[in-house]
């Protein structure tokens, strides 16, 4: 054990002397968050439409239910993708498991209120401090707003002139005054309305950070660990490995001293940058510190024994530079690090779950985001702790400590 | 007293015999050159010295300990330098030495005075804080072997340790060789360096294709060529012609090879005026001729009849 100790502080004590870590694990990772955190201060802020899943429960089934799904299908710069297939305790699931980042209630007899000028109201579901609730918000806002300013104005306008129609005394000024002043009534009072039901606990607003912040932690952290893992070939080709292994050390301390240090590092990464992002941009670090702590320890122990694979199957230093820039670059496109993976393509969602980074990003989003608690993620650890106990078994089994 | 005994050694990868079944001995207190080309399987010989390859077969037994059943009895008793410069180039000189010192056990308080004694041994004390990386071939060569040296080895295996490195670094290298063997250090030294074989080591087993096809003392190999050789280049082997060599005075065998007739002469500069003389009388025509100075190269050029540097 002390020699795998003396082997692990040894790596970390190059980490330490090789001037451009610091460049690659402090300075660039926090510029990146910080440039990308900016960049994406709002969503649909881009020239690329956001696709977003919403879940539609109709309730109502009429013609005026149709027509509001008719205007959000049709919404500019966002393009939702509406869901009618769920009824209401899933779609309510959904946005409560951190799956989608709202839901649309569209109550029973809509329809018929609408028209009769009564009150009512559609039901958004959504996450506190989802960052696509307030789009969903006020998209859903701006249908039942015009609902109330526009729709019912002309229902007035039309029973005007129906009665008036019936009459050869037409008073023009006085259907004209009792127009604007209705329409006027409608706007400050509107028939229609939206009520926001939260589901889930987290009160804190939304900051991106929340979402970027996690996300570059995990992708860095990958590219930290994976290139320590590196480290071990340039060994290997240097000759130091030979050495250490001519050396009384047990090749399980040899090795494991060396994974340690990845996994410290690692684990590192992530601490740097959560920091930075709750100093400097006050990311919410949810409500379970513990689950934090276990997710990250999940995520590095997963990444660091991605690492352990690596290097049992790429033979050179030369071979594993852009092998691990492709799956650290792929899987964190793919896997939320870059963008919340509920706004990707279902194929793309279920693409990303043979990646450590949607696991991770899934654990990360529940904490920070959906406000969940441990509880809520012991499903995203344990996978973690599996893919890093297959990759370390199929890695060790294929790792070859001397070449022929 | 024998410290290290091969038996029959062999290690085979796929097709190739990289060693064929070499047996030799070490004495306590000597330096034992292993001599050959690049691929004569000295390299790997070393590994299974210091248990880093297991053997395909045959024994080795270093201070009575089987290195093969006891690797780890028989690796704090070794030192190793190998052929590459296997140290931290991010490292100082203290810092590698430190880390290495550790994964040998050296007790904490003992390690910063053995730290020192190397360095100063090596002449590296001055630049102790320097970033090894920045040091010149035969400083890294120098701290190589420091690092070999850590564990106050009762056997130490140098693998050409004098590759890339300057005249300077070299004499300094076999200074402290010597110095370390005349406090009692026995030594295996391979090198395809013939010269050094001949300055530094007691005895020498000459290595090519996986066996050893000469083993003694330098002085003494050399003997066995006489006081040298003479190459004659002829257009065929004509044994008439060879028959006529061997009988002169001076010639005391005549092979011929690819071209070549190789006298081995009593005095080569007497032979080579009767071998002229003899040319001449025969009106034989002859293509090239070269004395070869007596030294393990010609040895090894005799036994082979390749050169040390292919």
């Amino acid at each position: 054990m002390k020699k795998l100790l003396y082997v692990a502080s040894n790596e970390l004590l190059l980490l330490l002397k090789d001037k451009m870590a610091a460049v690659w694990m402090i300075i660039l990772p926090l510029m990146l968050t910080t440039i990308m955190g900016l960049a994406f201060g709002g969503l649909g802020g881009g020239s690329e439409p956001v696709v977003v899943d919403l879940p539609v429960v109709d309730r109502d089934g009429g013609e005026m239910a149709a027509t509001v799904l008719d205007i959000l299908a049709q919404t500019q710069g966002t393009y939702l993708h509406l869901e009618t297939e769920y009824d209401e305790e899933a779609a309510r699931q959904l946005v409560t498991d951190g799956k989608r980042a709202g839901a649309l209630i569209i109550p029973a007899d809509f329809t018929a209120d609408v028209t009769s000028g009564n009150p009512t109201a559609l039901e958004l579901l959504v996450t506190p401090g989802g960052q696509t609730a307030p789009l969903l918000e006020g998209m859903v806002r701006g249908v039942t707003s015009g609902f109330s300013s526009v729709q019912t104005t002309v229902e007035v306008v039309i029973s005007e002139v129906r009665r008036a129609t019936g009459s050869h005394d037409l008073d023009y000024e006085g259907i004209a005054a009792r127009v604007v002043a209705t329409a006027q009534e409608r706007l400050e009072n509107p028939s229609v309305s939206t009520r926001i039901t939260t589901v889930g606990s987290a009160e804190e607003e939304f900051n991106t950070f929340d979402q970027i912040v996690p996300g570059y932690a995990v992708m860095c952290a990958m590219f930290a660990v994976l290139s320590g893992a590196g480290a071990i070939l340039e060994e290997k080709e240097r000759g130091t490995f030979k050495r250490l292994l001519i050396a009384p050390v047990p090749k399980y301390a040899l090795l494991g001293g060396k994974l340690l240090a990845q996994f410290i590092i690692g684990v590192a990464q992530i601490v740097l940058m959560f920091a930075f992002g709750a100093l400097v941009f006050h990311v919410s670090l949810g409500g379970s510190i513990l689950g934090l702590v276990l997710v990250t320890l999940a995520t590095c122990w997963a990444t660091t024994a991605l690492g352990m694979l690596l290097v049992a199957v790429i033979k050179s230093r030369k071979q594993i530079h852009p092998i691990t820039t492709l799956i650290i670059l792929g899987s964190s496109a793919i896997g939320g690090s870059w963008f919340p993976l509920f706004l990707m393509p279902k194929w793309v969602q279920q693409a990303a779950r043979v990646t450590l980074v949607a696991w991770a990003m899934e654990g990360y989003n529940r904490l920070m985001l959906f406000g969940a608690g441990l509880n809520d993620v012991w499903l995203d650890i344990g996978v973690l702790l599996l893919y890093g106990a297959v990759c370390f078994g199929v890695g060790l089994r294929l790792f070859r400590f001397k070449e022929a | 007293m024998t410290l290290v005994e091969v038996n029959n050694l062999s290690k085979t990868y796929g097709d190739t015999r990289a060693v064929d079944g070499i047996s030799f001995e070490i004495q306590r207190g000597e330096i034992f050159g292993l001599l050959g080309p690049n691929g004569a399987g000295k390299s790997t010989t070393i590994n299974m010295l210091c248990a880093y390859t297991e053997p395909t077969g045959g024994q080795i037994r270093i201070d009575d300990i089987d290195v093969v059943a006891e690797p780890e009895r028989v690796k704090p008793l070794i030192g190793v330098v190998p052929q590459d410069i296997a140290l931290y180039p991010d490292l100082n000189a203290v810092e590698n030495l430190r880390f290495f010192g550790r994964l040998y056990d050296i007790p904490a308080d003992r390690l910063p005075r053995r730290i020192e004694e190397l360095l100063r041994l090596v002449g590296l004390y001055e630049k102790r804080k320097g970033r090894v990386g920045h040091y010149s071939g035969g400083m890294k060569r120098r701290l190589n072997l420091a690092v070999g040296l850590l564990n106050e080895p009762r056997f130490l295996l140098l693998d050409e340790p004098t590759v890339g490195v300057d005249p300077q670094s070299r004499n300094k290298i076999f200074e402290f060789i010597q110095a370390l063997n005349a406090q009692g250090l026995t030594i295996l030294y391979t090198t395809h360096y013939m010269e050094e074989a001949e300055l530094l080591c007691h005895r020498v087993g000459i290595m090519d294709e996986g066996h050893i096809i000469a083993l003694d003392a330098p002085q003494h190999l050399i003997n066995t060529l006489g006081t040298g050789i003479i190459h004659i280049g002829v257009r065929d082997g004509d044994e008439g012609l060879a028959a006529q060599l061997r009988a002169l005075p001076q010639v005391r065998a005549v092979t011929y090879r690819d071209g070549t007739l190789i006298v081995e002469t009593v005095d080569a500069q007497r032979a080579l005026l009767d071998i002229i003389g003899l040319f001449n009388e025969t009106d034989m025509p002859m293509t090239a001729l070269e004395i070869l100075e007596p030294n393990l190269e010609s040895v090894f050029i005799q036994l082979t009849g390749r050169q040390l540097r292919d």
